[in-house]
C-alpha cells in the first residue's frame, strides 16, 4: 500500500486523528472542565451558604432524608462530602411496583444538603457533573450507545497517539522546536509541542480512559473464567464488597448509620469514609457497608460490611491482588482524585493541551490541503466540510461551554426541568456555531465565533457580579479560592480566545515569491542599495 | 504517494485492485480483526491457571493494548491480506488454547 | 501552588534550559555559531540531566514513589512548556537569567513557607 513503515504510520495518524477529532475535543474539554467538576457544581449552586460544611453531620443528615423520602428502596447509596465537594449525592434503587400500580423510575437520587437534611436549596442544575458525563454519556442517547462510541474514538486516540510518535521522526531534535509566524510549519510545530511536552499525560489518559469502562468493552474474559457467577468477581478482586442475600421479609429496625461509624473508622484504620451502602434497609438482613478514602494513586480502598440489625462485622474487603493494584492505579490515574490543589491544576493545563494538540492537528490537515484546491481553482467538498467542522467544534465548543455557565446565571429559577434546560442551552449554542460554520467556512467565521467565545467566557465575571453575590468582589477578599478560580480561569479563557481571534482577523497571506521579489525591487529603487533577492520568510 | 494520484494511476487497474479497496480491507481488519484478536488475548490470559480475579483483570487491560497493536498491524502490513492473516491466525490459534483451557479447567 | 510544586517546576526549567542550550541548534540561536563548543554542550547536557534528576528526587521524597512520579512528570510538562511556548520563540534573552532565578527563588519560597 504506502511505501514503508513510516508512511502508512503517517497515513494512519492522519485519519485516525481527522476522523473522530470533533468528537474528540468535546470529550476532551469536558473531561478537562471535570477536574474541577466539584468545584463547577458550587460555583453554579450560588444559593448555598459560603461556610465549610462539618463532614460528620453529613451522615445523619443523608440517613434523615433517606429515611423519609426512600423508606422502602431496596437498597441506599450514599457518597459523603470531601474538602471539595460540600454536598452529599445518593441514590437508592426502588422497589418493583406490584401489578396494576403505576410505574416508578428503577432509581431516585438526590442531592442533599449537610447542613439541613434536605435537597439542596440552590437553583436545579447538574451542575459540573453534566460536563463530566457529557465526556462519557454524551447528551440525549442512551448511555450505553454513548460508551460503545466514546470507546471507539478512545481507540482511534490511542493509535493516533502511537502512531505520531512512530512518525515523528526529529522527536527528541525538535523537542524545544516552535517557530510562529511561518504558516503551515508553526502548525505543525504547535501540534508537535502540545504533542510531545505532555506525552505521558496524553497516552495515559487514553488508555486509562478506556480501562474504565473496560469491562463493557471487553467483557469476554469475564465471562469465560466465571461461566455462571460473575459477581463472584467482584468480590475476590478487592473491588468492592458484594452482597447478593435475599430480603427475608421479617421487618426489623434498621441501627442509626453514626452508631456505625465509629466502628468502621476504627476497622477501616482510621480511614475517613466515602461511601455507605446500605442494603435492604428495614428488613432483617439488612447490611451496611462502608467503604473508605482512598488513600494514594489507587482508586481502590478497603470496605468492611456490618449487619445493620445487630452492628457486627460481617465481612472485610480483601487485600487486592496485583492486577488488581494495576487497575486501581490505572482507573486512579484517569479520575485524578489524589490530586492536590498544584496537581490538578497541572492535571488542567495537560487536558487544555490535549485539546489544542487535537484542534492543532485538525487545522494543520486543513492547511496542507488547501494549496492543492486554491491550484484547482475552487476548494472540493471534503476540504470545506473540514474547515466548518473546524471552526463549528474548535471555536464553537468554547461558546457552547461558555452558554452554560451564562443558562446557569439567567435562567429564570422556577422553570420546570431547569437543570435539562441549562444542558439544551449548550447544546443550542454549539448547534448555532455548528450551522454557521457550515453557512461560511471562511477565515471570518472564525475571527467571528472565536471573539464570541472570549466574549462569554470573558462577561463571566462580570455577569457574575451582576446575578448573584459570589463575584470576585466577594470571593477574593474572603480568599474563596475555588469559587473565585472559576470566574479567574473564564476570564483567562476568554482573553486566550480574544488573543486567537484577533490574529486570526489580522493574518495576512504570506506573500508568493514574485510579490517579494517586487517588493525588495521597490525597496532598492527608493534607497539605491542592493537588496537580496530571495530572502524572506516561506509559507 | 496521496490518495488522489494513486487512484489517477489506479484508474486502468481492476476494480478488486483499486487502492481504496485496500485501505476499507485494512480498516475492516483493524477494527473487528484487532477487536477479535483482542478479545482472543482476553480471554486466553483470563484462563490462566492464576487467581481467577486477578487473570481476568490482566486480561482486560492487556487485550487494550493488542486492539491498538492490531490496528498497527493493518496497517504496515505489506498487502491487505497479509494484515487480515496476521490477525485471524492469531486469533484461531487463541481461541484453539481457550477452548484447550476451557475442556482442562 | 504549594512551595514543593514551585520548586519541581523551577528545577524542571533549569534542567530543561541546560539541555535546550545543549543542542548546537539552539546555541547557535541564543549565543552564535562561535560559542557551541562540543565540550561545553556536553557539560550543560550533564547538567540538564542532573537537575531533572535532583527535581525527581524532590518530588518522590517528598511525596512517595506514585504521588511524586505522577507529580514530577506535570512539572515537568509546566517547564518545558514556559521555555518552548513562551521564552524560545517570544522572549530569548530572559531564558539564561530565569533559569539561574527561578530555582533560586523557589528555594526561598520553600524556606518561606517552612
Amino acid at each position: 500500500m504506502k511505501h514503508g513503515f513510516r508512511q502508512s504510520m503517517a497515513w494512519l495518524h492522519t485519519w485516525t486523528g481527522l476522523l473522530v477529532g470533533w468528537l474528540l475535543l468535546l470529550i476532551f474539554m469536558g473531561g478537562t472542565a471535570s477536574y474541577y467538576k466539584q468545584e463547577i457544581s458550587r460555583w453554579m449552586r450560588p444559593e448555598l451558604p459560603l461556610a465549610a460544611v462539618d463532614r460528620d453531620v453529613a451522615l445523619g443528615s443523608a440517613e434523615h432524608y433517606l429515611r423519609e423520602h426512600a423508606g422502602d428502596a431496596l437498597s441506599w447509596n450514599i457518597t459523603l462530602p470531601d474538602e471539595r465537594a460540600q454536598v452529599i449525592e445518593m441514590y437508592w434503587m426502588n422497589p418493583t411496583p406490584p401489578e396494576g400500580a403505576s410505574r416508578r423510575a428503577a432509581y431516585g437520587s438526590a442531592t442533599v444538603d449537610p447542613r439541613s437534611g434536605e435537597e439542596v436549596a440552590a437553583r436545579d442544575t447538574t451542575g459540573g457533573e453534566f460536563l463530566y458525563r457529557l465526556h462519557f454519556d454524551l447528551h440525549y442517547i442512551p448511555a450505553i450507545w454513548a460508551r460503545y462510541i466514546v470507546g471507539f474514538c478512545a481507540m482511534f486516540m490511542l493509535v493516533a497517539i502511537i502512531t505520531g510518535v512512530i512518525t515523528h521522526k526529529k522527536i527528541f531534535k525538535e523537542f524545544f522546536t516552535f517557530r510562529p509566524g511561518k504558516g503551515q510549519r508553526s502548525w505543525l510545530d504547535f501540534h508537535n509541542v502540545s504533542a510531545v511536552l505532555a506525552l505521558p499525560y496524553h497516552a495515559l489518559i487514553t488508555y486509562t480512559g478506556i480501562i474504565t469502562l473496560v469491562f463493557m468493552y471487553l467483557p469476554w474474559g469475564l465471562s469465560a473464567r466465571y461461566p455462571s457467577d460473575e459477581m463472584r468477581y467482584y468480590d475476590e478482586s478487592g473491588n468492592r464488597i458484594v452482597d447478593m442475600r435475599e430480603a427475608s421479609g421479617t421487618p426489623a429496625p434498621l441501627l442509626p448509620l453514626e452508631t456505625l461509624l465509629a466502628s468502621a473508622r476504627r476497622d477501616l484504620g482510621g480511614a475517613a469514609i466515602e461511601n455507605v451502602a446500605v442494603n435492604r434497609p428495614g428488613d432483617s438482613t439488612a447490611t451496611v457497608t462502608f467503604s473508605a478514602q482512598p488513600a494514594a494513586l489507587s482508586k481502590l480502598a478497603p470496605s468492611v460490611m456490618y449487619d445493620g440489625v445487630h452492628g457486627k462485622l460481617l465481612e472485610r474487603s480483601p487485600p487486592p491482588g496485583g492486577a488488581s493494584q494495576t487497575y486501581g492505579v490505572l482507573y486512579g490515574l484517569h479520575m485524578a482524585h489524589f490530586a492536590d490543589p498544584a496537581l490538578r491544576l497541572l492535571f488542567f493545563v495537560c487536558g487544555l493541551l490535549g485539546c489544542l494538540m487535537v484542534a492543532s492537528g485538525a487545522v494543520l490537515w486543513a492547511a496542507k490541503e488547501r494549496p492543492k484546491h486554491l491550484k484547482a481553482g475552487r476548494i472540493g467538498f471534503g476540504l470545506r466540510l473540514v474547515d466548518a467542522l473546524n471552526i463549528g467544534a474548535i471555536a464553537g465548543l468554547p461558546i457552547a461551554f461558555a452558554s452554560y455557565f451564562w443558562a446557569n446565571r439567567l435562567l429564570p429559577l422556577g422553570i420546570e426541568g431547569r437543570a435539562d434546560w441549562e444542558a439544551n442551552t449548550f447544546f443550542l449554542a454549539w448547534g448555532a456555531a455548528l450551522l454557521a460554520a457550515f453557512v461560511w467556512p471562511k477565515r471570518q467565521m472564525w475571527a467571528w465565533q472565536l471573539y464570541a467565545g472570549a466574549a462569554l467566557f470573558g462577561l463571566i465575571p462580570l455577569l457574575n457580579a451582576l446575578t448573584t453575590g459570589i463575584h470576585l468582589g466577594v470571593t477574593l477578599p474572603a480568599g474563596l479560592w475555588s469559587l473565585a478560580g472559576v470566574d479567574l480561569v473564564c476570564l483567562a479563557l476568554g482573553l486566550c480566545l480574544g488573543v486567537a481571534a484577533r490574529r486570526m482577523q489580522r493574518w495576512q497571506p504570506p506573500l508568493s515569491a514574485a510579490q517579494r521579489r517586487a517588493r525588495a525591487m521597490a525597496a532598492t529603487e527608493s534607497t539605491h542599495r542592493p537588496a537580496p533577492v530571495g530572502a524572506g520568510e516561506g509559507a | 504517494m496521496s490518495l488522489a494520484s494513486a487512484m489517477t494511476d489506479a484508474a486502468a487497474l481492476a476494480w478488486y485492485r483499486r487502492p481504496w479497496l485496500g485501505v476499507l480491507s485494512r480498516s475492516l481488519a483493524a477494527i473487528f480483526g484487532g477487536y477479535a484478536l483482542a478479545s482472543a488475548s482476553a480471554v486466553v490470559l483470563a484462563l490462566l491457571p492464576v487467581a481467577p480475579s486477578q487473570a481476568v483483570l490482566t486480561g482486560m487491560m492487556v487485550g487494550v493494548l493488542v486492539c491498538a497493536c492490531a490496528a498497527l498491524w493493518a496497517f504496515a502490513a505489506a498487502s491487505a491480506w497479509r494484515a487480515w492473516a496476521g490477525l485471524v491466525v492469531p486469533t484461531l490459534l487463541l481461541f484453539a488454547i481457550a477452548w484447550l483451557q476451557q475442556g482442562a479447567a | 501552588m504549594s512551595a514543593l510544586t514551585w520548586m519541581a517546576i523551577s528545577l524542571g526549567y533549569a534542567g530543561f534550559t541546560a539541555l535546550c542550550l545543549a543542542m548546537e541548534r539552539h546555541h547557535a540561536e541564543l549565543f552564535g555559531k562561535q560559542a557551541a563548543a562540543p565540550q561545553r554542550r556536553a557539560r550543560w547536557r550533564w547538567l540538564g540531566w542532573t537537575l531533572l534528576a535532583v527535581s525527581f528526587a524532590l518530588c518522590v521524597q517528598a511525596r512517595g514513589w506514585g504521588l511524586g512520579i505522577v507529580l514530577w512528570v506535570g512539572t515537568l510538562t509546566a517547564s518545558s512548556l514556559v521555555l518552548v511556548l513562551g521564552l524560545l520563540p517570544y522572549r530569548p534573552r530572559a531564558i539564561v537569567p530565569l533559569a539561574w532565578a527561578a530555582p533560586v527563588l523557589a528555594a526561598a519560597l520553600w524556606l518561606a513557607l517552612g
